[in-house]
């Protein structure tokens, strides 16, 4: 009797689950043309949890924007607009399964690439054997677009521009400037920052007294430190991770290091930095793909300006938007734009319009170039003055004047 | 003068590093556990320490006893209706659980605190002695770590609790049959853990970003101490922990940061194979 309820119940249970799967397919089969689906393996918990967050927040922010305008107009109809997101928690493997998970499972029309260049280059693999194009809003170095590549498209610029602009200008703004010492995090994008600014300060005919990588997970800076001390440098350039920052800057202080011109890639450009260092933060300079004080008028999509963007930033989060939120947003905007102008959500017609794209967004110019990065963008050095952060360079949009560190 | 400055570096360091390992040290020593959840703590402790110095605006050093004692009810109770479950399991029952409860605070941190590296900035100063610098935030961690020690050391050999904890270790059978309550023991003990661990990380809240993301740093650093300093000695995490320094400070200044982290580990394994007691840990305990 109890074997028979079971067998009874089973068969109930099996047939109500056929049942909704039937009616969930047939849901999403006819909705299938009029949602446009992106698929986001996000870092939400573990070592990138705050930058997962980020992205999460300002796609949220943009969905709502677009929402609010009843979806998006393409070919004289409105699609709307969908995210699936996973939580990879900061595991690289993890997030190239899941990526999979949503090409196949969910049937994602189009990727959105978590942050770091290091999990997009995983992404990215499998984006690419499957054919669904990719955008890659926090992933700037070079490495991650050079392996040919046809679906993977960047908002962000070439990590080497910057060091190259940074050297001169520093040059220019302290002529005393002749050493410096290098100490970046042994990690994807803090070490191709580091490696280039070398090469640059090297070409730039300074000498590059100190030039060391420390270990991802590295608590102490303090011998390095002290090598950094014995060699007297003119300016000290260190890479990483907020966290590595904070404590990098800190003991700098603490071990009296005392030189004109600090620059932490990309303290400066997070809130949490200046935050977690207090006073010490006042003068380190950075460079950034972004800063909010840049105003871009007329642009595409769903904020026609710089200004437009930050205020409702602003007002949803409480808190100013770094590059992170920028870039994914203007990602959003670029996919938008490209769906628009290929007419329908055909991977290969949208991945044709992502190389075509040349548009004006909120978060500046984008036009990708033939590995898929945005190229031709001058990117802002930074400066903390005060308790403000104030752009430096380039000259169109500065709006202070470089101080040194006393 | 590189070497003296060199040498206090790995001292000072050596000494928070201490700080991290005792309460793992004594947890694993005694109660046999190797308690995942204690980077969780040193960082739920500096996370409390932060948000309490930023809402009252109180040096952190006047609310460490609080902190630490709110960590000890917590690690008793975690114990008392959780751990002690399966205390008598396998090592590797009590790993895999308290893992899975990591998991569960380490989220909900992430959740509640973000992962925002956050840092109480109160900088108090260097002490200078002609070229060489100590910052007095980490002299604080150094004499705390000794404090620690010299009362956990006290604590265990004059105190009724604290022998009552060495007699569970020794034979849990025989110290129930003396009317010890044994239960009772391993929640106070894993809660004397949970202290150390709260405790370290209020101070650490001044001297490092505390933020989730080093809940595994933290863990992995007290894991290494305490093979090389050895289990079963109290003294052996201090002594774990300034070995490390000294390594990691030495190597980074010789061969470079890169690899510094990397001789500590393989001065571990080095360890395992012809001491596995570690340095002064004692036999039966590894």
């Amino acid at each position: 009797m109890v074997m028979e309820m079971t067998f009874k119940k089973r068969l109930a249970v099996t047939a109500v689950t056929m049942g909704m799967a039937m009616a969930g397919s047939v849901g999403l089969a006819s909705a299938d043309d009029d949602v446009l689906v992106i698929g986001a393996p996000l870092a939400l918990t573990g070592g990138l949890a705050d930058e997962g967050k980020k992205q999460q927040d300002v796609w949220k922010l943009w969905l709502e924007k677009i929402n609010a305008a009843g979806g998006i107009d393409v070919a004289g109809k409105k699609m709307q607009v969908k995210f699936v997101e996973y939580d990879y928690q900061t595991d690289g493997k993890r997030a190239g399964q899941l990526a999979e998970k949503l090409i196949t499972d969910d049937e994602v029309d189009v990727i959105m690439a978590p942050f770091g260049s290091g999990h997009t280059k995983i992404i990215a693999a499998v984006a690419e054997r499957y054919q669904v194009p990719m955008l890659a809003c926090v992933a700037s170095s070079v490495s991650v677009y050079d392996q040919g590549f046809k679906y993977l498209f960047g908002t962000l610029a070439p990590n080497t521009g910057m060091t190259e602009s940074m050297v001169e200008f520093f040059k220019e703004k302290n002529p005393e400037l002749k050493k410096v010492a290098v100490y970046g995090r042994d990690d994807v994008f803090p070490k191709s920052m580091a490696t280039a600014l070398a090469n640059s300060a090297e070409s730039g005919g300074l000498d590059v007294v100190y030039n060391e990588l420390y270990a991802v997970g590295t608590m102490d800076h303090s011998a390095a430190i002290s090598a950094i001390k014995s060699a007297n440098p003119d300016w000290v350039y260190m890479t990483g991770y907020t966290q590595d920052l904070i404590l990098g800057r800190k003991q700098l202080a603490d071990m009296g290091v005392n030189t004109p011109i600090v620059t932490m890639v990309t303290g400066p450009a997070y809130r949490e930095y200046t935050e977690g260092v207090g006073e010490l933060a006042d003068g380190v300079t950075s460079s950034t793909w972004w800063h909010h004080s840049t105003a871009y008028t007329n642009a595409v999509g769903a904020w026609s300006t710089t200004a437009d963007f930050y205020a409702d930033f602003t007002a949803a989060y409480k808190s100013d938007p770094d590059y992170v939120s920028a870039s994914c947003a203007a990602a959003a905007d670029v996919l938008v734009n490209a769906v628009q102008v290929a007419g329908s959500k055909d991977k290969q017609a949208v991945r044709d319009a992502l190389a075509a794209t040349d548009i004006l967004t909120f978060y500046g110019p984008i036009d990708f170039g033939d590995n898929g990065m945005n190229q031709g963008r001058e990117m802002p050095i930074i400066q903390v003055q005060g308790e403000e952060i104030k752009v430096l360079y380039p000259a169109s949009i500065a709006d202070a004047e470089m101080k040194m560190i006393k | 003068m590189d070497i003296i400055q060199i040498l206090l570096n790995g001292i000072v360091l050596g000494s928070l590093y201490a700080c991290i390992a005792i309460g793992f040290s004594l947890v694993w020593g005694v109660l046999n556990i190797i308690n995942m959840l204690h980077g969780s703590f040193i960082i739920l402790g500096g996370y409390l320490a932060f948000f309490a110095w930023q809402y009252s605006g109180v040096n952190p050093v006047f609310l460490l006893p609080i902190i630490a004692t709110a960590l000890f009810g917590l690690g008793y109770l975690l114990q008392y209706f959780f751990i002690n479950k399966v205390v008598s399991s396998p090592v590797l029952t009590t790993l895999t659980l308290t893992f899975g409860l990591d998991m569960i605070l380490y989220n909900l941190m992430t959740v509640f605190f973000t992962a925002t590296p956050r840092r109480v900035t109160l900088d108090l100063g260097t002490v200078n002695l002609g070229d060489m610098y100590l910052p007095v935030d980490r002299l604080m961690g150094m004499g705390l770590a000794l404090f620690l020690t010299a009362l956990l050391f006290v604590v265990m050999r004059a105190s009724k609790i604290g022998r009552a904890i060495v007699a569970v270790r020794m034979d849990r059978q025989a110290a129930t049959l003396m009317g010890i309550r044994v239960n009772n023991v391993y929640a106070i003990t894993f809660g004397i853990g949970a202290f150390m661990a709260g405790a370290a990380g209020v101070i650490f809240s001044m001297v490092f970003p505390i933020t989730t993301n080093l809940t595994g740093t933290f863990l992995g650093k007290a894991f290494i101490i305490c093979v090389i300093g050895g289990l079963g000695s109290v003294p052996g995490a201090l002594i774990g922990g300034i070995a490390l320094g000294l390594i990691e400070s030495f190597a980074g200044y010789t061969i470079g940061p890169q690899n510094a982290t990397t001789v500590g580990f393989v001065l571990m394994l080095f360890l395992l194979i012809v001491r596995p007691t570690g340095l002064v840990g004692v036999k039966g305990y590894e």
